[in-house]
């Protein structure tokens, strides 16, 4: 059976779950803003790439990106040599990938309409991304970006294997331990889904008033 | 009359969509003051002649000019010139994150350059106008569709613009409502505001058009006085419309 000083034990990791999940979504918000616009207005040169970047890091695993980079790229560049960062900077290139989707959906749903309108107001592109489209994908985009955060925290669990001590790395030696097989596993799990839920479902909860407020699709 | 004394004006203006010929040769002026109205069935071109005026969408082929000088060719600042042209969209296209004081701000803060407390008096001025400065802190999901267009109207209007163009602003409003946004163009005709307004609204038309142009198939068909279009068309096709239009009402 589970102590509490087990529980505790395991709870050590969660801090390094959270850090590796929070940068690795801002690393994938700032990544994933530009591919989403050079996507949307279909800069010529600049959207190609967009397009292959998004194939590319949603079509490979997560685990195989965070291998090569800790191992094939490590030797070359020192960032890699660190487990803790070769996590965040995988996850945060595959969630620019899906960040951008999220943003481009909304930006789409924003309509063309809006942006017309900036326009005709002698507004400057950039200006009417900055004052008018943004801001409302913004909040279209706020379940989504909630469901990626939760999906952070989960994948998370992968920088297990680089031997970055996170929440499923203390549950792994907790197993070692305590030489049970379900409960460290199953109290990990139980953690993981109260870490992501709150997020998950807040967002969601936010971007449904915020909608409904601004009549937004 | 000519291009030079003309505040916005058109020579041998086309618009091509793929295989689609919407504009084809269209020559057009307006003056400081003027208001003219134009009519004519779906998918005549209309809306397209408007947004290429606002300078929303580039010709295929022609030229557009904007008091006396050629737009396209001359190399000109196009955000400050459609800063000057005021743009009153079909459907309400109010930025639905502000509220109506914020539309009306936005582009006399970051287009204009104004201070926040300059802003904020010319916007509620110009809401005023179009009587709704009580409703100047509700969001646009907050009002109706007349008062969206009223606030797109205060939105153009605040701009200080040398004209204004309405594209059908009446079209998605119900009879009522439509109402409410006619008598507020009808006060800013009366204000001596150069309007260009595509509409079905012949009352509107007949009250306070100097001129009435007759579109169909992408090109003007005829215009001149509304008395003498509306009464006298020239064209069987102005005739036709004119009798269904009008046989409607």
């Amino acid at each position: 059976m589970i102590t509490t000083n087990d529980i505790l034990f395991l709870l050590q990791g969660v801090p390094t779950t959270l850090l590796i999940s929070i940068f690795s979504f801002i690393l994938g918000f700032i990544i994933g803003i530009p591919i989403s616009l050079c996507r949307s207005f279909k800069i010529p040169i600049a959207s190609q790439f967009a397009d292959a970047y998004e194939k590319i890091f949603r079509g490979i695993p997560i685990l195989v990106f965070m291998l090569f980079f800790h191992f094939g790229l490590g030797g070359i560049i020192p960032i890699f040599k660190d487990p803790f960062m070769t996590s965040v900077i995988a996850l945060g290139m595959r969630s620019g990938a899906y960040q951008s989707q999220i943003f481009r959906g909304a930006i789409n749903s924003v309509g063309r309409q809006q942006m017309m309108a900036a326009i005709s107001l002698g507004m400057k592109k950039l200006q009417a991304l900055r004052y008018v489209i943004l801001p409302q994908a913004f909040i279209v985009a706020l379940p989504g970006l909630g469901s990626e955060i939760a999906l952070l925290i989960k994948d998370s669990a992968y920088s297990f294997v680089l031997g970055v001590l996170d929440l499923a790395k203390y549950a792994d030696i907790l197993r070692r331990g305590t030489r049970s097989f379900i409960f460290p596993y199953l109290a990990a799990a139980i953690i993981y889904v109260i870490l992501t839920f709150p997020f998950a479902n807040y967002l969601d909860k936010l971007g449904s008033r915020l909608k409904t407020k601004y009549g937004l699709r | 009359m000519g291009i030079e004394d003309s505040i916005l004006a058109c020579r041998d203006l086309w618009k091509r969509y793929r295989d689609l010929e919407v504009l084809r040769g269209i020559d057009f002026e307006i003056k400081k003051g003027e208001i003219k109205v134009i009519i004519g069935p779906s998918g005549s071109g209309k809306s397209t002649f408007l947004r290429l005026l606002g300078l929303l969408e580039e010709p295929t082929k022609g030229k557009i000019y904007f008091e006396g000088r050629d737009v396209y060719a001359e190399n000109l600042d196009l955000n400050k010139i459609r800063a000057k042209i005021g743009f009153v969209f079909q459907e309400p296209s109010l930025f639905r994150h502000l509220t109506a004081l914020g539309n009306v701000m936005l582009g006399l803060r970051y287009v204009l350059g104004m201070k926040e407390e300059e802003a904020r008096k010319r916007a509620m001025e110009t809401l005023r106008l179009v009587h709704l400065e009580e409703w100047a802190d509700h969001y646009p999901a907050q009002l109706s569709g007349g008062q969206q267009q009223r606030v797109g109207i205060a939105r153009a209007l605040a701009m200080n613009p040398d004209i204004i163009l309405f594209d059908e602003p009446t079209a998605s409003l119900d009879i009522e409502l439509t109402w409410e946004v006619i008598d507020v163009m009808k006060e800013l005709a009366e204000k001596g505001i150069t309007m260009l307004v595509v509409t079905h609204e012949i009352a509107f038309a007949k009250e306070v058009a100097d001129e009435i142009l007759f579109m169909d198939k992408g090109k003007i068909l005829e215009s001149g006085p509304p008395e003498q279009l509306l009464k006298n068309p020239k064209t069987p096709r102005a005739r036709e419309f004119l009798s269904r239009l009008l046989g409607g009402e």
